[in-house]
């Protein structure tokens, strides 16, 4: 069987389902060739990650270490940003400013509409040019926060007579937004361990390969800010822990809302936060600070995620947040049974708390019932049946190697981070230990969510690091900072104008540790400090080569290399969408399969039938039922569908493993599952049970639509002289229909390497040409009627009247 | 359509009997002769048939699923006088065939051949056998089959069509879709008793009653749940497994090694970096394991209060487990990753 492979694609795009997906796509195929934005940013990123530890080595030794500190944190994390944006500009400095992938084109039509029409304009958009006899209301089923950040973006930068496109606000919003991430990671280690971890986490993610892929120059898609109100959220989740003031619970439920309207991701953070509430009840770490927290943001944060129009009702009903809502519950009861405990006597207050507890029990047990029942079964039975979830290439469980090559060296280390987080437990400890074993769970489940174990994998490792460094780095007797234990000794320490100690806090260890730190000696020191910033020299050098090699191509552009090392750009893709544009009518339709949807709606401009917004299946299945019918009877469909031109993808004249042969078997069971009774999946397989496009295939495909369109004329071309002609490069296969002949399309448009092709339906023609020989019928009579009638005699006659005659046998052998 | 063929024929020949002239009297005699002979022909297939669906049955009584080789598979399946309906399996279950789906599938195809073994519809026309690839090698010859596990179906008359094949690929071997595919050939509906399956309940029952029983023996001391090192252990564990990729071992179920068939080199690591052997995933827990325990040590020769050299050992032990494994983990990675360019 045709095993699903994701070859390194981050986007949402089908998967090749054909034996040949393992062939390269050319698109990936660079191998090593740094342009000149490689060796800077390379540089850039080498030279942020060495001094990352140097506060905790030079702070000792200045006279005034609290301002040397803060500018040389701030000097780092200046450089972390910048080393972030630029390292993501590989695609820009390669090809030019230009939209990657699918959804983002999605997402830069939405904002040229808010930015071209006003923001109620976009929350009201009917989008008549999506899912045609349908249409989409935009406005109600998007997450708006991303189009809204560029958009506002956009306004400030036109208002101050900064003249902008919007094209280039929208491809350079992800970078810049990665320096906010990398700011606010620090700031959220800072509030876990220290200072110097914080620095060092701002530094990895700033380059981490894992948050990289779905943020670079182009990329525009809502995990690209969403990361950076995920990382704010939890820093002021936090804080608002930590302190318990309801100032800073506030600003975690505004973020909160700006994370809600960026990504469909927020539930991670809705069960996450009540779930670091339910284990800190457990410990019994219960606290006034935590009742503050939990029940301002779950109240507020409730009412603000629902003013999203997406997501609506959804926080009340859903079975995602209901665990957000027991926990509150939960809460509010130990927090009564708190109060009770001082009011009532020791007898009475047994009595309620077993009855309470019982009580606690069930609502906890009834709602994991509903839970199971209502919301994961739902999860399991749509990723085991429905095709369309199992096509897309992202929803796949993840490889080691993924892991490995997104995060490299981070993913062996985060674990000693892990296990001193948890060794040295505190409140927010709690909280990043949960959040690095669910997130670690979702990744494992899902490929896409890698991007969210990035974040703690970064903070978790340079914990690990920075604890390392804490001890080798440094001189020996200058260690004043010992690690710090508490959260209370770490807030005061940042505040300048809290200078006294507190009322009973003595500082310890100091004198401790200075006594027993004398040893080890400075020759196995200096040899640990070097091989950990080899280490992460090695992490940087990696992040780069990833970062140009696998998550730097837009995908709408195509580049090959010669064997010297020149490059050819395959623009294939863009040439035929202005095609589109320039010479169809403006309300033409387009059918495609759905990866293409959002590119042909936002660079061609034209009508489409479905899109990668998948929402409705069926509408997908007859357009796969289309492609795999045969001529005829994807004619009767598209006729009803109103279609005026089918685009195909032909990867067969260069050799691109991406394109719609390869996608086809998904194609035929999306609609096998609306319409098994005309399309099965068999008839396209030989008998041997192989998905062949010679000679040997089964006629079923070699006179499908797809078939026919993809390779049409194509067994006329001779591309090489050691090939015959229609010789399929990507399946490395001489074509088995060579006469392909249309009856009711033509050819209209095929692209210079014949990626893209384009064909035209014919409208019926006004008269119905027969394609039998019209009936013969005698028109002339064999004999005049005469009448007989005269005036003697007037009886009756009848007309046709059937004479016997006999004696003769008509035989048609006579004849 | 046979039953029309029949007297048509009949009738035939009674008009080339009657145009007969007579002087070849003997041909006539010699055609009578073959006639007479014709039907003992009848008899005794039909005597052939009786003793096969004889044979069938008292073999399905002893065995559900009853094994074929060469020989059995052609005077049972392939030789014409059948009157059942015959499912066969092919399969290679020797154990260094190496075929895990096989072995799925085998587990499958006797919960449906006992579902039907013991079903009150029993009757003898449907049996269901299998031919394994070591011991009727001729038979995936003859068939031109180069792929197992594979499910057949031969209906009593005719050869078997395209639809007598079991989809396997596109429908998977669960019991219930043989099941629909056999009611779909032969008319015979199967249904699919499964044994239940105590041993997950029985697992959580025996974790439970275990962790209750270390509970209760430990009541008066219940601090190990305040134990930070378990906790952290655990957590370890559960981030180790998921970075070596158990869950996509869970969910794709890959072999725990590839034993190339022609020099008998056992590969641990799966040469493709979109893939992974179950060997591999645990090689990798263990480098990862390594390398975390190296940052710890090193951390703890920095913190431990103790005599220095010892100290100094478990520093260079620790910054040696971190060196090693990690550069040992880049080269495996270096092998799976072509085209990667660092060591």
């Amino acid at each position: 069987m045709a095993e699903p492979s994701a070859p390194e694609s981050k986007h949402k795009s089908s998967l090749n389902s054909s034996p040949w997906s393992g062939l390269m796509a050319l698109g990936n195929s660079r191998h090593g060739h740094h342009g000149p934005g490689a060796q800077c940013a390379h540089k850039a990123a080498g030279g942020a990650a060495p001094p990352k530890p140097a506060p905790a080595g030079l702070s000792g030794g200045l006279s005034q270490p609290a301002g040397w500190q803060s500018l040389l944190s701030f000097t780092i994390l200046f450089l972390a940003w910048l080393a972030g944006f630029s390292s993501r500009l590989f695609a820009v400095i390669r090809f030019e400013s230009i939209i990657h992938e699918f959804d983002p084109w999605f997402n830069y039509r939405s904002t040229h509409h808010l930015a071209s029409h006003g923001f109620y304009e976009f929350l009201n958009w009917f989008d008549e040019r999506a899912w045609y006899p349908l249409g989409r209301i935009v406005g109600g089923t998007v997450y708006p926060g991303l189009m809204i950040t560029a958009g506002l973006i956009h306004w400030i930068l036109n208002t101050l007579n900064i003249t902008v496109h919007i094209r280039d606000v929208c491809v350079f919003l992800a970078p810049t937004f990665s320096g906010l991430t990398s700011i606010s990671t620090f700031l959220l280690t800072r509030e876990l361990w220290n200072q110097g971890a914080g620095l060092l986490a701002a530094c990895f993610i700033a380059i981490v390969p894992g948050y990289i892929s779905r943020s670079v120059a182009g990329s525009f898609d809502n995990e690209g800010i969403a990361i950076f109100a995920l990382q704010f959220t939890y820093y002021l989740w936090v804080k608002s822990v930590k302190t318990g003031s309801v100032f800073w619970t506030m600003c975690c439920c505004l973020s909160y809302f700006y994370m809600v309207s960026a990504w469909g991701g927020y539930v991670f953070i809705i069960n996450l936060i009540p779930l670091h509430v339910f284990v800190l009840l457990l410990m019994q770490r219960y606290s006034k600070r935590v009742y503050i927290a939990y029940s301002t943001f779950y109240i507020v944060g409730l009412i603000l995620s629902m003013q999203i129009p997406f997501v609506g009702f959804q926080p009340i009903r859903t079975s995602e947040h209901m665990a957000a809502a027991g926990v509150f519950a939960l809460l509010q009861a130990y927090a009564f049974l708190q109060y009770l405990r001082d009011r009532l006597t020791k007898q009475e207050f047994q009595t309620l708390f077993f009855l309470g507890v019982s009580l606690a029990a069930g609502a906890v047990f009834l709602s994991v019932i509903y839970l199971t029942y209502t919301g994961r079964c739902y999860h399991l039975y749509a990723k085991i049946h429905i095709p369309i979830i199992a096509s897309v290439s992202e929803h796949q469980p993840t490889t080691w190697v993924s892991f490995f090559f997104d995060l490299h060296i981070l993913v062996c280390t985060f674990p000693a981070g892990l296990w001193f987080c948890i060794k040295n437990i505190n409140d927010e400890r709690v909280f990043v230990a949960l959040y690095a074993i669910s997130a670690v769970y979702f990744a494992g489940v899902m490929v896409r969510l890698m991007l969210t174990l990035t974040p703690v994998v970064c903070m978790l490792s340079a914990i690990a690091f920075s604890n390392v460094f804490e001890h080798y780095l440094g001189d020996d007797m200058k260690r004043e900072n010992p690690p710090v234990e508490d959260s209370s000794d770490e807030d005061d320490k940042r505040n300048p104008g809290n200078l006294y100690d507190k009322a009973g806090k003595v500082r310890k260890h100091v004198t401790e540790q200075e006594k027993t730190e004398e040893g080890l000696g400075p020759n196995i020191k200096s040899i640990v400090t070097m091989l950990m910033l080899m280490l992460l020299m090695m992490f940087a050098v990696h992040c780069t080569w990833v970062t140009s090699n696998a998550y730097s191509s837009p995908s709408v552009v195509l580049a090959s290399y010669n064997h010297d090392g020149t490059r050819n750009i395959l623009d294939d893709f863009r040439e035929a969408y202005f095609w589109l544009r320039q010479n169809t009518d403006e309300h033409a339709r387009v059918m495609s399969w759905w990866d293409y949807g959002y590119q042909i709606a936002g660079m061609a401009n034209r009508t489409t039938l479905v899109d990668n917004n998948t929402w409705n299946n069926s509408h997908i299945a007859l357009v796969g039922k289309a492609m795999s019918s045969n001529e005829t009877a994807a004619y009767k469909i598209m006729r009803t569908l109103d279609v005026d031109y089918v685009l195909v993808i032909f990867g067969g004249v260069i050799g691109y493993s991406g394109d719609d042969i390869n996608k086809f078997l998904w194609m035929v069971r999306i609609a096998e599952g609306e319409h098994p009774k005309d399309i099965r999946e068999s008839d396209y397989f030989t008998p041997q049970g192989e998905f062949r496009v010679d000679k040997a295939g089964s006629p079923t495909l070699l006179n499908c639509l797809m078939y026919k369109m993809s390779y049409y004329r194509f067994g006329e071309m001779q591309l090489d002289f050691r090939t015959p002609p229609g010789f399929d490069r990507t399946r490395n296969a001489e074509i088995g229909n060579k006469d392909i002949k249309f009856k009711h399309l033509e050819e209209a448009f095929t692209s210079e390497h014949w990626l893209v092709r384009i064909y035209k339906v014919k409208a019926p023609d006004n008269r119905e040409t027969l394609d039998h020989k019209p009936r013969v019928t005698n028109i002339f009579p064999k004999q005049k009627y005469l009448s007989k009638k005269t005036t003697k005699r007037k009886r009756g006659y009848i007309k046709n009247k059937l004479v016997f005659k006999k004696g003769k046998k008509i035989s048609k052998k006579t004849v | 359509m046979g039953a029309r063929g029949a007297p048509s024929r009949r009738r035939q020949a009674g008009r080339r009997l009657r145009y007969l002239p007579t002087g070849s009297f003997p041909f006539l005699l010699l055609l009578l002769l073959l006639c007479i002979q014709l039907g003992g022909g009848q008899k005794k297939k039909e005597n052939l048939l009786a003793e096969k669906v004889e044979q069938l049955m008292e073999w399905s009584s002893r065995r559900s699923i009853f094994r074929m080789n060469g020989d059995k598979f052609r005077k049972f399946i392939k030789a014409p006088p059948r009157n059942y309906s015959m499912i066969v399996m092919f399969t290679a279950l020797q154990p260094q065939r190496q075929c895990s789906v096989c072995r799925q599938a085998n587990e499958e195809y006797q919960i449906l051949a006992n579902s039907w073994r013991y079903s009150s519809a029993f009757c003898n026309k449907l049996f269901f056998s299998m031919v394994d690839y070591d011991e009727g090698t001729d038979v995936f010859q003859q068939l031109n089959m180069n792929s197992a596990p594979t499910f057949m179906h031969f209906p009593p008359k005719g050869r078997p069509k395209r639809a007598d094949t079991f989809d396997l690929q596109r429908i998977g071997f669960a019991a219930e879709q043989l099941a629909k595919w056999i009611a779909d050939r032969t008319d015979v509906h199967i249904r699919v008793f499964r044994p239940p399956n105590y041993s997950g309940t029985i697992a959580l029952a025996l974790l439970v009653s275990l962790v209750g029983g270390l509970l209760y023996l430990r009541r008066n001391n219940l601090e190990f749940i305040y134990n930070k090192t378990g906790w952290a252990m655990v957590s370890l564990c559960i981030v180790f497994a998921m970075t070596s990729g158990q869950m996509w071992n869970h969910i794709r179920g890959p072999p725990y090694a590839h034993k190339n068939p022609h020099n008998g080199q056992v590969s641990y690591i799966h040469g493709s970096s979109q893939a992974q052997f179950v060997a591999e995933s645990h090689i990798i827990l263990v480098l990862n394991a390594a390398i975390t325990m190296g940052m710890v040590l090193l951390n703890e020769a920095a913190t431990s209060k103790g005599d220095v050299g010892k100290r100094r050992i478990i520093c260079l032990v620790g910054l040696g487990l971190v060196v090693f494994f990690f550069s040992f983990l880049l080269s495996i990675f270096r092998s799976k990753y072509h085209g990667y360019p660092y060591r």
